[in-house]
């Protein structure tokens, strides 16, 4: 069921309580059963972030544009002083408590974040202050933070997501150039500036849950800032933590009301089950596998390895007791260079690890398959896509002519077709039945 | 007081407390520091942030390896500035350990590791750029570019020392604040 139809259920349910069609138990359960978030009036809340957006935005431009004519305590003032009213907006909003509207929490929380930024920024600038401005986005999102858990705005946690994220990954970009000074170790913070998020999602009592959109953003940078982080921990292209780090993501533990989302609703399994395919995909030709299996050599010594392999196994191991089989087959992709390594030698080519991830990523896609024809949340439609994107790939290796591959394309892509109509209709055929 | 206006409460002051700090760190310097000139380069490129600036790099930024010095990593030094005839200030001596006097400023050393035969060890001074007027900017950059292929006079930085902390004030051509001579020419 959409959550279209979990809402139409929802406003049906009063009136069914009352004429009697379901208890209130058989009420309360239904409510409980099929879920509706709270809209918390959307279009109100994009409405004051964009309002919000363009008050900031072009307070900052006037206020830079005259510069060069104002004293420099008149700079100050200019600096500060939108920060001190934009406080005192955010006091006046938080003392409304719950009559405060949702638009006017997100308006007054991004503009107070914009006036923070303005003024680190002005500071620096007034003092010419050296060092990069990801630095200083560091410290923007640490005191920026609260105000979008004391003020529920959703605007402000997509920006600090984003901040940290670009953070994480300018750790590792700028890394090797000039004087790294005393830089930070993004190994300790990005999972520390990743949890700063905890106090607005779950929240303390463990029910507030992402909006659609801050869902696709907060899996994305998280994707992101962990691979930055593997990366980092690696000091080179660390392809294999980059798949655990994927799986870790893709793995992510959910309630059962998460699980019974549809997959569109879950972009943690989709990102990460995505970067995990694609990375496979890549693995199955001889230079990435032999560059894959080398990687698992320089990562096993690390800490980070051995973290992440420990939040993956334990991921997997709660995934499995809540029958997540189709996740756990794609990220056992991930598991394949670890029992590759013994069986390579230093000089050995990477042929033999290529050809096992062309059949483990078969095997892979007939599980997804399997898996929804045994009854279980599976992804058949993925399973065929993946083995139709592995033959192509392997035709368009093949030492055969372009008239064979033509022919072997139009018979894969009818194959692909029909077996898309025979899921839309076995799907309509089961009353309820799971979803992709 | 509830719990939410007291993390706001917290939030606000750390909002003004870390633009303050450096407020005052660098008011500090330039109310009570020492004035010192450095002859420089000075390129324009862009802060996303903060907008445009003069990259200003001393030219001086290889000196004789100070003994003891660790092979790797960036390391803390600290240099004593000597004027000379010309008013311009270049590095005297530099040591691994702090040492105090109106003109020390604290600095950053790496050892190459490509070359452990070498004498000395090249530094990174704490401040690299000068904000201009995004106006200003363009011009300041070609005026700076002309001098250097008529091989005239390099931009000289001019700095405030206090306590080992550098604060960057001007960048000067001819004796004159960049940002003037643009102002004059544009007008």
């Amino acid at each position: 069921m959409s959550l279209l139809h979990h809402r139409w259920l929802a406003e049906q349910i009063p009136a069914w309580e009352q004429e009697g069609i379901v208890t209130a138990d058989g009420a309360r359960r239904l409510r409980e059963r099929y879920v509706v978030e709270p809209q918390g009036g959307l279009a109100q809340m994009v409405v004051g972030a964009v309002g919000a957006l363009l008050i900031g935005t072009g307070l900052i431009a006037v206020l830079a544009y005259n510069w060069d004519d104002f004293p420099r305590w008149v700079r100050m003032a200019l600096a500060l002083g939108p920060l001190a009213a934009s406080q005192a907006v955010s006091w006046w909003v938080l003392g409304k408590d719950e009559a405060a509207k949702p638009w006017q929490r997100e308006a007054a929380a991004l503009v107070q974040t914009l006036a923070a930024g303005a003024a680190m920024a002005l500071v620096s600038q007034i003092y010419n202050l050296p060092g990069k401005w990801t630095d200083l986005v560091f410290w923007w999102c640490v005191v920026s933070v609260p105000l979008a858990w004391v003020l529920r705005s959703q605007a402000v946690a997509i920006a600090y997501l984003i901040g940290i994220a670009v953070w994480a990954v300018a750790q590792v970009t700028g890394r090797g150039f000039g004087f790294s000074g005393e830089g930070a170790d993004v190994r300790l913070w990005y999972p520390l500036l990743l949890a700063g998020i905890l106090p607005l999602w779950p929240g303390p009592e463990l029910r507030e849950r992402p909006a659609s959109g801050s869902r696709l953003v907060l899996a994305a940078t998280a994707l992101l800032g962990l691979f930055a982080v593997a990366t980092f921990a690696a000091d080179r292209p660390a392809f294999w933590l980059t798949m655990l780090s994927a799986a870790a993501v893709l793995l992510f533990p959910l309630d059962r009301h998460g699980i019974a989302e549809p997959l569109a609703r879950k972009p943690q399994v989709l990102l990460g089950g995505l970067a995990l395919v694609a990375m496979a995909l890549v693995a199955t030709y001889e230079d990435p596998a032999r560059h894959l299996v080398k990687s698992v050599g320089f990562a096993l010594p690390l800490g980070w390895c051995w973290l992440l392999l420990a939040v993956v196994g334990g991921f997997a191991l709660v995934a499995f007791r809540q029958g997540r089989f189709a996740v756990l087959a794609v990220a056992g992709l991930a598991v394949v260079p670890l029992l590759a390594a013994p069986l390579s030698g230093k000089d050995t080519s990477g042929w033999p690890v290529a050809i096992i991830y062309s059949f483990v990523l078969l095997a892979t896609a007939s599980a997804l398959i399997a898996i929804e024809f045994l009854g279980r949340q599976g992804a058949a439609r993925i399973g065929a896509a993946l083995i139709t994107l592995l033959v192509i790939l392997r035709m368009a290796d093949a030492d055969v002519s372009l008239l064979v591959k033509g022919l072997a394309f139009i018979v894969i892509g009818v194959g692909f077709l029909g077996f898309n109509i025979f899921i839309s209709r076995r799907r309509a055929a089961l009353p309820g039945g799971p979803s992709a | 007081m509830k719990p939410a206006l007291a993390v706001f409460a917290l939030a606000a002051v750390a909002q003004w407390l870390l633009p303050l700090a450096g407020v005052w760190q660098h008011e500090r310097v330039i109310a009570r520091g020492t004035a010192v000139r450095i002859r420089c380069v000075a390129p324009d490129p862009y802060d996303p942030l903060r907008g445009r600036f003069l990259a200003v790099r001393p030219e001086e930024n290889q000196v004789p390896k100070p003994a003891g010095m660790p092979e790797r990593g960036d390391v803390p030094v600290w240099a004593t500035l000597e004027a000379g005839d010309d008013g311009l200030s270049r590095i005297k001596s530099l040591s691994l350990e702090p040492v105090s006097g109106p003109t020390v400023i604290r600095l950053m050393a790496r050892w190459q590791r490509w070359d452990q035969e070498s004498k000395t060890v090249f530094v990174a001074w704490p401040f690299d750029r000068f904000y201009l007027n995004e106006r200003l900017a363009p011009d300041a950059d070609k005026l700076v570019a002309e001098r250097f292929r008529e091989g005239r006079a390099r931009p000289v930085a001019e700095i405030r020392l206090l306590d080992g902390r550098a604060v960057l004030t001007d960048v000067l051509v001819d004796g004159t604040s960049i940002r003037d001579v643009v102002k004059q020419q544009a007008n």
